[in-house]
């Protein structure tokens, strides 16, 4: 009878059985599954949870407010909410269009054999390793109002007859942080569509180019529908990335002059550190999560459809 | 058997005596962990690090664990601290910022403490500020006034004397504001002020104008005065300083003082702190200090020290036995001496400072002079709001400056949006 029960015990436990090979696979994400609910969903049901309670700085394991709607009441209501979801849309097209036009035209050029091309690949890549505090910090002093590279330069050039305040005018702090951010996400881009290009069959042109196709032809004909996959997933990382950026903002422009470059991030940031509205940066912070799943969605169902 | 018995016996005597004998001087050591964006401050830093020595030398076994947290993310990483129930048990703050704290009953309140040891606050600079709902729940640890500090060399060649009304003063940061390789870019000015640090630093520059100009945000009663002709007079003259070129723009108040540090700057109205970097720079010898133009002068409260109050019973002891360590003659003597400030004690003995600080006697009558007056960069009845209130006052600035509004039209913008933060 002890036998009996212990063979079936085997039999359930063994792993190598078709029929419980699965299990393995259960046992062997279980530790990955476990941290992420740790450290990504637990903090995102407490977020979730804190945007219905009007508090001011919540504490750990003090005790719940009643539920409320207020910040989003608040939130719907609010001016601030709305220029900085059209600040945010602003800066993710702008960033995201540069950093793929950018991006796809290096990767393009540093596809093509020529002499140095390890050196420019090298140099394409540079500003993705750069810390990007660091970099930010180098381009607040490019971009500085009194002795910046970038104002003088536009002084010796004949663009302007004095110093651009960068920082203090509404438009130039939208495009100081636009381009840094270009700068920033355009080597991720290249690398992708590096990648991508890489992966194109050259019988392909070759045949093209027998055919009489020419650069622009073959250009829109193949390299760009084999490339949509990379450069779907690509836009979407990128989009993401824009959306959720805080630091080169922070430091850059800090949300100003007059919010011109408040985005959702920095909102969620000011509601939380600067007034201590943790209930209203929640909120924020719940519903940036929700903008960001709707335009993903979006965006790889369309990239879907293209592909197959 | 036996044997087997006495070895293991023996065995774990030896792991227990062993175990025992490295834990227990890990175990009796208190660790009392201390915040602060003082660290390495020149002169300030080192008077923190002596009072921490002091103490730790009258309470053996109890160490301070002092630590570094940037000023420009200092109260994110108090309130996370706070938040999550880990707070420093020294608690340092800004005067600004501690009224969050103490609203959320965070804060111990000081007054038995202070009573069982029969401490008289009476005279202690800006002690009022650290009244909360009618408890102290804090003690001033430094009370300032702004000073004027000019470069001789640069007035001099411009061919003017020291300022010593707001005229006289933009007259001379006029004169002194220079294009000197001739490319078209000023870079030599004649005053300075920082506008890209915080909401509060904003407001603190432009305070100076605003009271010479008789104005102020709010009256004692707690009261919005924005919309005054004596303010409307203020912002006329903020706006006329950051249009006219005479001060750099967007700049942080470390960038500032470098430029003043190195010459490059006529004249800058600034805290005692000043003298730190001024001593560091290229023209230091060049380098006076004055009472400012400006008056009254500009000054208040700068930061506190304060215990959370739900740490165990034995570690407020202690805290507040390094709090009142800090407060006692010697160590505000010292404050001086050392750091180069004016210590809050009115029992502090500060004579013979000026032979290492000559200026000091300056920043004294300037920290008594805008005591006096009721000076401080917190606004009454605006002390919870005041990160919301002070980036409100900044954007209608920079609006006021970037759009050309008329100054008139701005402080009422002010008064009504000051009125509905305060509710």
């Amino acid at each position: 009878m002890t036998d009996t029960v212990q063979a079936g015990r085997r039999k359930f436990f063994d792993l190598a059985r078709p029929s419980r090979q699965h299990f393995l696979g259960y046992i062997l994400i279980a530790p990955a599954v476990l941290m992420v609910a740790a450290i990504i969903v637990w903090p995102l049901i407490l977020a979730i949870d804190l945007s219905f309670q009007q508090v001011k700085i919540p504490r750990l394991g003090g005790a719940s407010r009643p539920f409320s709607l207020s910040n989003y009441t608040w939130l719907f209501s609010s001016q601030e909410f709305w220029l900085a979801c059209w600040v945010t849309l602003k800066l993710v097209v702008v960033v995201t269009a540069g950093s793929v036009a950018v991006g796809l035209s290096t990767a393009l050029l540093v596809n093509n054999k020529f002499r140095g091309r390890t050196v420019a690949r090298l140099g394409m890549a540079l500003p993705w390793a750069v810390p990007e505090i660091i970099a930010v910090v180098i381009f607040a002093w490019m971009f500085d109002t009194s002795f910046g590279l970038f104002g003088w330069l536009a002084i010796q050039l004949g663009f302007a007859d004095q110093m651009i305040p960068w920082v203090s005018s509404s438009t130039a702090a939208f495009w100081a942080v636009a381009i840094t951010m270009v700068w920033k996400g355009f080597p991720f881009v290249s690398i992708m569509c590096l990648a991508g290009l890489q992966s194109i069959p050259s019988d392909y042109y070759a045949a093209a180019k027998v055919d009489g196709a020419s650069v622009f032809q073959r250009f829109r004909w193949i390299t760009m529908p084999l490339l949509m996959p990379v450069l779907g997933v690509t836009l979407v990382l990128t989009l993401l990335w824009v959306f959720r950026d805080f630091s080169i903002i922070k430091v850059l422009t800090g949300g100003g002059p007059l919010r011109s470059t408040q985005t959702l991030s920095i909102m969620t940031y000011d509601q939380a550190f600067q007034y201590h509205n943790f209930g209203r940066a929640a909120a924020v912070g719940v519903l940036t999560l929700v903008i960001c799943i709707i335009a993903s969605l979006l965006m790889l169902g369309r990239r879907s459809k293209s592909i197959y | 058997m036996n044997k087997r018995v006495k070895r293991l016996a023996l065995g774990a005597a030896t792991a227990a005596l062993m175990t025992i004998g490295g834990l227990s001087p890990a175990m009796a050591d208190t660790v009392l962990k201390f915040i602060s964006w003082q660290t390495d401050d020149a002169g300030t830093g080192e008077w923190w690090r002596s009072a921490i020595a002091e103490f730790e030398k009258q309470h053996p076994g109890v160490k301070i664990e002092f630590t570094k947290a940037e000023r420009s993310s200092y109260a994110d990483t108090m309130t996370t601290l706070f938040a999550a129930n880990q707070p420093p048990q020294i608690v340092h703050l800004a005067s600004f910022e501690f009224q969050m704290f103490a609203d959320s009953g965070w804060l111990e309140p000081l007054d038995p403490w202070l009573k069982k040891d029969g401490i008289d606050m009476t005279g202690w600079a800006g002690q009022k500020t650290c009244q909360w709902n009618g408890e102290t729940v804090c003690i001033m640890t430094n009370y300032f006034g702004f000073v004027m500090a000019y470069n001789k060399k640069l007035l001099d060649e411009a061919g003017v004397s020291v300022p010593k009304t707001y005229d006289e003063f933009i007259a001379a940061a006029k004169a002194t504001t220079k294009d000197l390789n001739g490319d078209g870019i000023a870079d030599q000015f004649g005053t300075g002020h920082e506008t890209k640090g915080g909401p509060g630093q904003y407001l603190t520059e432009m305070l100076n104008y605003i009271i010479d100009a008789g104005a102020y945000w709010t009256d004692k009663e707690g009261n919005i005065t924005i919309d005054t002709p004596e303010m409307v007079e203020g912002l006329k003259r903020w706006k006329m300083v950051m249009k006219s070129g005479i001060s750099p723009v967007d700049m942080s108040a470390s960038d500032v003082r470098k430029l003043f540090a190195d010459g490059k700057m006529a004249m800058r109205l600034d805290g005692p702190w000043l003298y730190g970097t001024t001593e560091k720079g290229t023209a230091k010898s060049d380098i006076v200090y004055v009472a400012p133009p400006l008056t009254p002068p500009l000054g208040g409260s700068s930061n506190v020290l304060a215990m959370p109050s739900d740490i165990p019973d034995d570690q407020k002891q202690l805290v507040w036995d390094f709090i009142k360590l800090t407060m006692t003659p010697e160590f505000q003597r010292t404050y001086a001496t050392m750091g180069g400030n004016t210590p809050p004690s009115p029992k502090a003995d500060v004579s013979g400072v000026e032979k290492t600080i000559p200026h000091f006697p300056v920043l004294l009558q300037t920290m008594k002079e805008a005591s006096e007056k009721g000076i401080d960069r917190v606004p009454t009845g605006l002390e919870l709001y005041y990160n919301e209130f002070s980036k409100m006052v900044v954007e209608e600035s920079q609006r006021m400056i970037i759009q050309d509004l008329d100054p008139a039209e701005v402080a009422k913008t002010m008064q009504a949006k000051a009125e509905s933060i305060k509710g």
